[in-house]
């Protein structure tokens, strides 16, 4: 697929998302108000029937940083949370059109999972901004202009890599009935493991040495604590190599399987 | 330019019984069944042929027209498109096909047309000036210039359809199928679609293939037709044909001076089973070697003003071949067609 054609296939997937306003932004305020709220409820209360002031790392501001970064972060990687649409065009045969095209389909949907993120980054923006002024955050971050950088770079594998950790799950639409349950299981267990619901910094020792060595952490706790500052270069670099590592093998798993899936295709609706 | 031998297509579906027992059953064990959608069918397609394919649902049209497509692997036999096997990743051909299904919008349904087609341009790698030629020439035959920049969901079905064919057609394919292109539609919109398809044809000389259930798009587009029963290729041969060989029955037109009088009425009783009466008109179903002495009959005994004789309708002809007997059929069909089967 050419990068000119990649680039058009994004913006026209990010220009479908911002032509519903009302769902763009309600949408947004709603889910982000709402886990926010949890976040900051639960660990107010936790902090206050305690007398530590550091759990995991964190103190109670530090703690409110970390969930503000992480939930914006899990929207630029997640684009659309429920996003299911490979195995729907499966079932509904609406996957015929790509098959047609001269291009690679895992290529195509790629290049649409990003253009689900473009909008995000509006989002994220503007949430973030009035974040900034209701939430108690610390009067230091730690967000340093390397530390954005670096982010960006773990942002766009974590993205990628998301995608690929996602579509062989959902090409067994071509074999099983309904994979919405195996998203689901998958959504939580990435979302546990990936530290969008709790800062690994509280698992136990041996889980987090075991957690390093898959795409977990790689998907919202890295780039979080590389945009707080608190990941040195050659943790990100060697964390920036795990991830691609498990690119490589979910990349070459989803060929496989698309592979096989293609074989028994029917392209009929359900 | 297509070639097809002995494609073979068997789909694996799950049989549930009925009942909760049935459904609890299936949760542990499933009993799955063989459907042969295709039979070891073969056919040439020529340059510039428009060829319809004809059957009742089930029949296994669509099927074969997506292992032509290549969208549906095939589960024995060859087929070659354009020289290439359509299934095989082969971008090459990709460029040089298309495919519209009436049942399936190709285009994106939040998005105006005009966004759709960009985007086409770009997955075909289509000169910018050729496109640009292109959609004007194509938007201004289906007159829908006005309608490019409005959401595909906002418009009507014929005018979405008449999108889908621009759509398909941007790259200037060299073989095109269309499935059901004029399902849904209102008749003025068929024969838009229609004339269109014709019009376009004579002008650019691609490869169609034609699967439809509206029997007057079949009629109007394709002179050789491809009858499949139950996955089986039974009739290839021109339309005419099919008719001349499988009509049993021609269609004798009378228009009298004055209404039609309960004598006249009863005179005709004997010479054929009537289809319609009234406001000076008769029309009559006679066996085709009768017909001569019925109008003849006609001619003497009833004050006629114009006498037509007209070909069974083909949908009945296609029709009884469908709900005939295997033997019967392939009594019929010894020395007619070509290659069929």
């Amino acid at each position: 697929m050419s990068p000119r054609l990649f680039v058009t296939v994004a913006s026209l997937q990010a220009r479908k998302l911002m032509s519903y306003r009302v769902d763009f932004w309600v949408g947004a305020l709603a889910t982000f108000g709402t886990e926010m709220a949890i976040a900051y409820f639960l660990w107010q209360a936790i902090f206050s029937t305690t007398d530590a002031t550091q759990i995991g790392g964190f103190g109670f501001r530090g703690m409110i940083a970390y969930y503000l970064i992480v939930i914006l972060v899990s929207k630029l990687v997640f684009g659309r949370l429920r996003d299911l649409t490979i195995s729907q065009e499966i079932y509904e045969g609406t996957l015929n059109k790509y098959l047609m095209y001269p291009s690679p389909y895992g290529t195509f949907k790629y290049a649409e999972h990003l253009g689900n993120a473009l909008p995000a980054i509006i989002q994220a923006a503007v949430l973030g901004f009035l974040a900034w002024w209701v939430l108690p955050l610390p009067e230091e971050l730690g967000i340093t202009v390397a530390s954005a950088l670096r982010a960006v770079a773990s942002l766009l594998m974590a993205n990628l890599l998301l995608f690929l950790l996602r579509f062989p799950v959902q090409a067994l639409a071509f074999w099983v009935d309904n994979v919405w349950s195996l998203n689901v299981m998958l959504r939580f267990v990435l979302e546990f493991f990936g530290g969008l619901l709790l800062p690994l910094s509280l698992f136990p020792g041996p889980l987090r040495e075991l957690l390093d060595w898959t795409p977990m952490p790689y998907l919202f706790y890295q780039p979080t604590m590389v945009l707080l500052g608190e990941v040195d270069t050659l943790a990100w670099a060697r964390g920036l190599a795990i991830a691609g590592l498990w690119v490589l093998i979910t990349a070459l798993v989803s060929r496989e399987i698309w592979r096989r899936g293609r074989r028994v295709y029917a392209g009929v609706g359900i | 330019m297509i070639q097809v031998r002995h494609l073979t297509k068997t789909f694996w579906v799950h049989r549930k019984p009925p009942g909760f027992w049935g459904s609890v059953r299936s949760l542990v064990r499933r009993e799955k069944v063989a459907k042969q959608a295709v039979r070891s069918v073969s056919f040439d397609v020529e340059e510039g042929e428009i060829v319809g394919l004809v059957g009742a649902n089930g029949a296994g049209k669509t099927t074969l027209v997506k292992m032509l497509a290549g969208i549906v692997h095939p589960t024995s036999g060859e087929a070659t498109v354009l020289g290439r096997t359509p299934w095989a990743r082969d971008d090459a051909l990709r460029r040089q096909i298309s495919l519209i299904m009436g049942q399936k919008a190709q285009l994106w349904w939040d998005l105006p047309a005009a966004d759709g087609f960009l985007l086409l341009r770009e997955i075909y790698q289509v000169d910018p000036a050729v496109y640009a030629a292109r959609l004007e020439e194509l938007s201004r035959l289906l007159a829908v210039e006005d309608l490019l920049d409005i959401q595909v969901r906002r418009l009507s079905l014929g005018e979405r359809m008449k999108m889908e064919l621009i759509a398909a057609l941007l790259h200037a394919p060299r073989v095109v199928y269309l499935d059901e292109p004029t399902i849904g539609l209102d008749l003025s919109a068929q024969r838009a679609v229609r004339d269109f398809i014709l019009d376009y044809r004579a002008r650019h000389r691609p490869v169609m293939l034609v699967t439809s259930h509206y029997m007057d798009d079949i009629e109007r587009l394709c002179e050789r037709i491809l009858i499949l029963r139950q996955g089986e290729l039974v009739y290839d041969g021109s339309r005419q044909a099919v008719v001349e060989r499988f009509a049993r029955s021609k269609i004798v037109a009378v228009r009298l001076r004055g209404e039609v009088a309960p004598h006249a009425l009863k005179t005709l009783e004997g010479l054929g089973r009537r289809l319609s009466a009234g406001e000076g008109q008769i029309r009559l179903e006679v066996p085709r070697d009768e017909v001569a002495r019925v109008a003849g009959a006609c001619l003497e005994l009833l004050p006629v003003v114009d006498l037509s004789i007209e070909e069974e309708p083909l949908a009945d002809v296609i029709e009884r071949l469908q709900q005939s007997r295997r033997d019967e059929l392939e009594g019929a069909l010894t020395g007619a067609g070509r290659d069929a089967g």
